[in-house]
């Protein structure tokens, strides 16, 4: 009995290998790497040389790591909220059967399907000063004067966010929409009979049943969140004054800098920041469910 | 054994094959039509020394122009041979003992330096006495300004002086806005980037300041020039608001070159490509002029030094090539064809009295004055660390979140601190 566990075994392993192959070569060892990259005083035109947690305690002492980070988080919190209330919403006006569905299902992936620099650089010409459609617009309706959207901090936060919801929101959707599909009808028909209120219903049937599929979209928009580049580089470059220099930023410049050591470690950070927020959404999944 | 012959010969042929042509590669960047145009001066090279050259392509930014060749060099990579570097990275990577002293070959084939800019070759090309690279083109910031609307309200010649320069933009900006509700008086580059720092190194220097390093090395930008300097670039938004409230969000030089093109300002600094395409500007043909940038009254005018120079590896296989290529790019010719077909800005001074470069582009003959008179950026192997630390802080102030004496007493603290990781 005892051997053919083992044989059993070995043959999983077996079928397994090439799938941890390429976890090992494409994500273990390069984590490794960067972490061991990191432990460095990796500076392009210096010799390399170890120092320890040098670069991580270098990176603490400095306003601007704190400041990046204050902002990467703040930024999380309020886009993610923002795409979840919205993305099931739309899933559940999406579910509804009516003429014109699978039309709104399709344009509402538009905004997830273009690529991020070029949605960033048109959310660009809009906010921009001088040519913009928003100061156009209060230019026609004589509301004011035009206003330099990117110009504040708080701004171009909101300027970022706003962005970043357009961008993410159909993302959100499209998963809580396969998720809403997988709930049987039946239940709302048995709560229908029950005479539970609509709030009722989402409540106590949708939300716990839907949540699986949500976990999956929060865990994939907080770690993307957490990670933005891409959208800030383009649309604020990280300004004005670095105030929306987000932790992603901050290492990409520690690399065009030339400083490998510190740009490791800010890559470590925010693989540390992802790692947690991933495995705190799945506790708080996981001791509901044994409620 | 006499079956063997042809197999000997073939390999005696292929290893003879392999160590002949000595094969010389070039890296360079640039626009699409820059590109091409190497290719072509890669061909006439060819014909003229029977050196082949492999071009290898580079993306048209700058950062990613650096990493290309700092990648390449930092292994030891015997290619390239041969490649251009902007001014800001010649000390740094010459500091490295990345790049084959010229003196020797200079030396031998009696090249004469003086028929470069001298200033630029003493100020970026050479690093502890040796000469490590020469400039292929020049670049400086400059004043452009409508001929036609100075007339218009009275005045004969362009400001001298930023004190002038304030009055002019100030009347001339509330007489045009009655038509023109965007217009500007003064258009700069002031977004968070590399622009930023040029143009504060031109008013800080024409203010008397600028950005200098001390006898013990160290970054000095916390003077009380500076401070004056980076007040009046706060005040030309905010208190004279004759520009723009989002030169400090957007303003780059294609942002600022766009105002000017639609008409929309009477002052602009830009680097001297924009000349050509204002010239295209059917609507601004003929009432564009262009100057020395101002300066305070009693200073001097300054500009920020630009350009590309070209260097030779120091782990090149093909030194000797290596020369040649680069003799000739340095060439009298060659020179003013890149003048007369890409509008570059010849690092030879003697170029600039050629007979065809003063009839074709006879704005360029005011830029040697310019270029004479440039001030470099501190060239460092930590200068993009530096820089980065500025732009901050400059940016900073002209989004009114620091006053200019706490963000130069921030940013020299900053920078202080940025450079003990690079002491040993």
């Amino acid at each position: 009995m005892k051997i053919k566990k083992n044989g059993e075994i070995r043959t999983a392993y077996f079928y397994i290998s090439p799938l941890l192959t390429i976890i090992l070569l494409f994500i273990l060892i390069p984590i490794v790497g960067t972490f061991i990259n990191s432990l460095y005083r990796d500076i392009t035109y210096l010799p390399s040389r170890f120092t320890g947690f040098t670069n991580y305690a270098d990176l603490i002492k400095l306003s601007d790591f704190w400041n990046s980070l204050k902002f990467t988080t703040l930024f999380t919190a309020v886009s993610v909220s923002l795409e979840t209330v919205l993305g099931i919403s739309f899933a559940l006006l999406l579910k509804e059967v009516f003429t014109g569905r699978s039309f709104l299902r399709t344009i509402l992936l538009i905004p997830w399907a273009i690529p991020t620099a070029i949605s960033a650089r048109l959310w660009q010409l809009m906010y921009n000063y001088n040519y913009g459609l928003l100061n156009y617009f209060l230019d026609v309706t004589h509301t004011g004067a035009k206003v330099n959207w990117l110009g504040t901090a708080h701004g171009a936060f909101w300027a970022i966010t706003i962005a970043d919801v357009w961008k993410t929101t159909p993302f959100m959707t499209l998963i809580l929409l396969a998720g809403l599909q997988t709930i049987p009808d039946e239940l709302y028909e048995q709560a229908m009979v029950d005479n539970a209120t609509m709030w009722k219903r989402f409540l106590y049937i949708t939300l716990p049943l839907l949540r699986p599929a949500l976990v999956v979209a929060l865990i994939f928009r907080t770690a993307d969140a957490l990670r933005i580049f891409d959208l800030v580089y383009v649309l604020t470059g990280g300004g004005p004054a670095g105030s929306t220099r987000t932790v992603s930023i901050l290492g990409f410049h520690s690399f065009v800098n030339g400083d490998f050591g510190t740009g490791s470690a800010v890559s470590i950070i925010i693989f540390l920041l992802v790692f947690i927020f991933s495995l705190l959404y799945i506790r708080a999944w996981r001791l509901k469910e044994t409620l | 054994m006499r079956i063997l012959y042809p197999f000997i010969l073939s390999l005696l042929l292929f290893i003879s094959s392999c160590s002949r042509p000595r094969e010389l590669t070039f890296m360079v960047g640039g626009s699409p039509n820059e590109l091409l145009y190497w290719e072509k001066v890669i061909g006439e090279f060819h014909e003229k020394t029977g050196i082949k050259v492999k071009l290898i392509r580079q993306p048209t930014d700058t950062d990613q122009r650096r990493q290309g060749i700092v990648i390449a060099l930092r292994s030891k990579s015997r290619d390239p041979d041969v490649f251009l570097m902007d001014v800001v990275w010649v000390g740094a990577i010459a500091s490295s003992g990345w790049l084959e002293p010229l003196d020797s070959y200079i030396e031998r084939d009696n090249l004469d330096l003086n028929k470069f800019f001298s200033r630029v070759v003493d100020e970026v090309d050479r690093y502890r006495g040796n000469v490590m690279a020469l400039p292929v083109y020049v670049d400086g910031g400059l004043l452009y300004y409508r001929k036609d609307l100075l007339a218009k309200y009275g005045y004969t010649a362009p400001p001298e002086t930023w004190e002038e320069l304030l009055q002019m933009a100030k009347k001339v900006q509330a007489r045009e806005r009655r038509k023109n509700k965007n217009f500007w008086g003064f258009v700069w580059q002031g977004a968070m980037y590399e622009g930023l720092i040029c143009t504060f190194l031109e008013f800080s220097s024409s203010f008397g300041g600028g950005i200098t390093i001390d006898s013990t090395g160290r970054i000095v930008v916390n003077i009380p020039q500076n401070v004056e300097a980076l007040k009046f670039m706060q005040d030309l938004i905010h208190r004279y608001k004759i520009s723009p409230p989002n030169t400090y969000t957007e303003l780059k030089e294609e942002e600022v070159r766009l105002i000017f093109d639609q008409g929309n300002a009477l002052f602009e600094r830009n680097w001297p490509y924009a000349w050509g395409l204002h010239e295209k500007n059917p609507e601004l043909k003929d009432k564009v002029g262009i100057t020395k940038l101002p300066h305070r009254k009693g200073k001097r005018s300054a500009s920020t030094l630009g350009g590309w120079h070209i260097g030779i590896s120091r782990f090149s296989d093909v030194k000797n090539e290596a020369w040649e290529f680069v003799k000739f790019v340095t060439s009298y010719e060659k020179q003013r064809d890149f003048a007369l077909n890409l509008g570059w800005n010849p690092g030879r001074v003697d170029v600039y009295a050629d007979t065809v470069i003063e009839k074709t582009a006879p704005h360029l003959v005011l830029l040697k004055d310019v270029f004479e008179n440039a001030v470099a950026r501190p060239s460092l192997p930590y200068y993009s660390g530096v820089s980065q630390i500025l732009q901050k802080h400059l940016n900073s102030v002209l989004s009114l979140s620091e006053t200019p004496q706490e963000a130069l007493e921030k940013a020299q603290n900053d920078i202080d601190e940025f450079i003990k990781k690079y002491e040993d």
